[in-house]
């Protein structure tokens, strides 16, 4: 059990997926994510100002950045995928996860494509698929919430995280910040 | 044109993903691994060709020409990394193979524990890769270069 979860925790490619203890997927995740959630705040904002164009073309390119930023994430989060051993029940919240996430940026290509072809900039129908789709991330973010904060999936063991909790003074006893603390006490 | 090659890419990614999940999952990329394939190798081919399909999407989308020619060079260079690692496969998978016709269907398995050198080839992770992949990534990948050098020549309609 110890050595299938401590799999998951390292990186396929320290390069590609981060260094042990600092994976790059959930960083990358930030930018899709925050450029959907703006693109919505566009959408609605659209409904409530003079001059709708620049907010319903500033939505539209939020939604691209946020496909192809996705994308990005997706490909790191295929690294961190293939570390968690199948069979078990991280695995199998990590594929719904996948799945999900796949099946949102999907959505939000075809919400991009659709934004091309309609006139109004302030069309519900678009604003609706983007407000699913934003649900759905929720959903899925909350999966990988699971994967990280409840079953470790790319954090340290438990010896490296106390690390951080031991004093300074009594983890580096002869280093020069130790004797310096040590001093000023 | 752009429009095949985006899904002969995308079904090509499809076969490239299972199998870098199998040589992953085998333990191919960590530091004592049982592998023939550099991981830098590996995984240079799988980012150079997720960054080709990025550019493709976006070339999809605004049909910027140099885009095309981006992709198409991208390629090609994803290209050889990948014959470099079929290759490679390949020498393996015929070095194991020839060692264990030595003995009877019946009898394989077992002339595998023994784990004559050639042998231990059939245990190397990346072997476990079905063939059919394999084959399958590479005639859509082929596929895939040509209709983007088509799109990019302009051939056809988009």
């Amino acid at each position: 059990m110890g050595e299938t979860s401590n799999r998951a925790k390292e990186p396929a490619s320290a390069l590609l997926a981060g260094p042990y203890g600092h994976p790059f997927h959930p960083i990358l995740v930030t930018v899709p994510i925050g450029a959907w959630v703006s693109s919505l705040v566009f959408d609605v904002a659209a409904h409530f100002v003079r001059e709708p164009t620049a907010l319903a073309t500033g939505a539209r390119w939020l939604i691209g950045i946020g496909v192809l930023s996705a994308l990005a994430a997706a490909a790191v989060g295929f690294l961190d995928f293939f570390m968690i051993p199948a069979g078990t029940r991280a695995h199998r919240v990590a594929i719904t996860h996948m799945v999900l996430n796949l099946s949102i940026t999907v959505v939000f290509a075809l919400d991009f494509l659709w934004r091309l072809t309609t006139v109004s900039p302030t069309s519900v129908g678009p604003l609706l698929l983007s407000a699913l789709g934003i649900a759905a991330l929720g959903v899925s973010g909350s999966l990988g919430g699971k994967l990280a904060y409840r079953y470790g999936v790319r954090v340290v063991d438990e010896a490296a995280q106390a690390d951080g909790f031991l004093t300074i003074h009594a983890s580096r006893p002869d280093s020069p910040v130790g004797s310096f603390v040590d001093e000023g006490d | 044109m752009a429009i095949a090659a985006l899904v002969t890419w995308i079904i090509t990614a499809g076969f490239g993903f299972f199998m870098l999940g199998t040589w992953i999952s085998r333990g191919g990329a960590r530091a004592d691994a049982s592998s023939h394939f550099p991981p830098p190798v590996v995984f240079g081919h799988f980012l150079l060709a997720a960054a080709g399909l990025i550019v493709w999407i976006v070339y999809v989308i605004n049909d910027a020409t140099t885009l095309a020619w981006v992709a198409f060079v991208d390629l090609v260079v994803v290209a050889v990394i990948g014959d470099v690692l079929v290759l490679r496969w390949t020498r393996d998978r015929r070095s194991a193979n020839g060692s264990a016709a030595t003995g009877t269907t019946s009898d394989r398995r077992a002339s595998t524990d023994t784990m004559t050198a050639r042998a231990r080839g059939l245990q190397l992770a990346e072997q476990r890769i079905p063939t059919a992949a394999v084959v399958l990534h590479g005639v859509f990948a082929v596929t895939t270069v040509v209709l983007v050098l088509l799109a990019a020549l302009e051939v056809g309609g988009s």
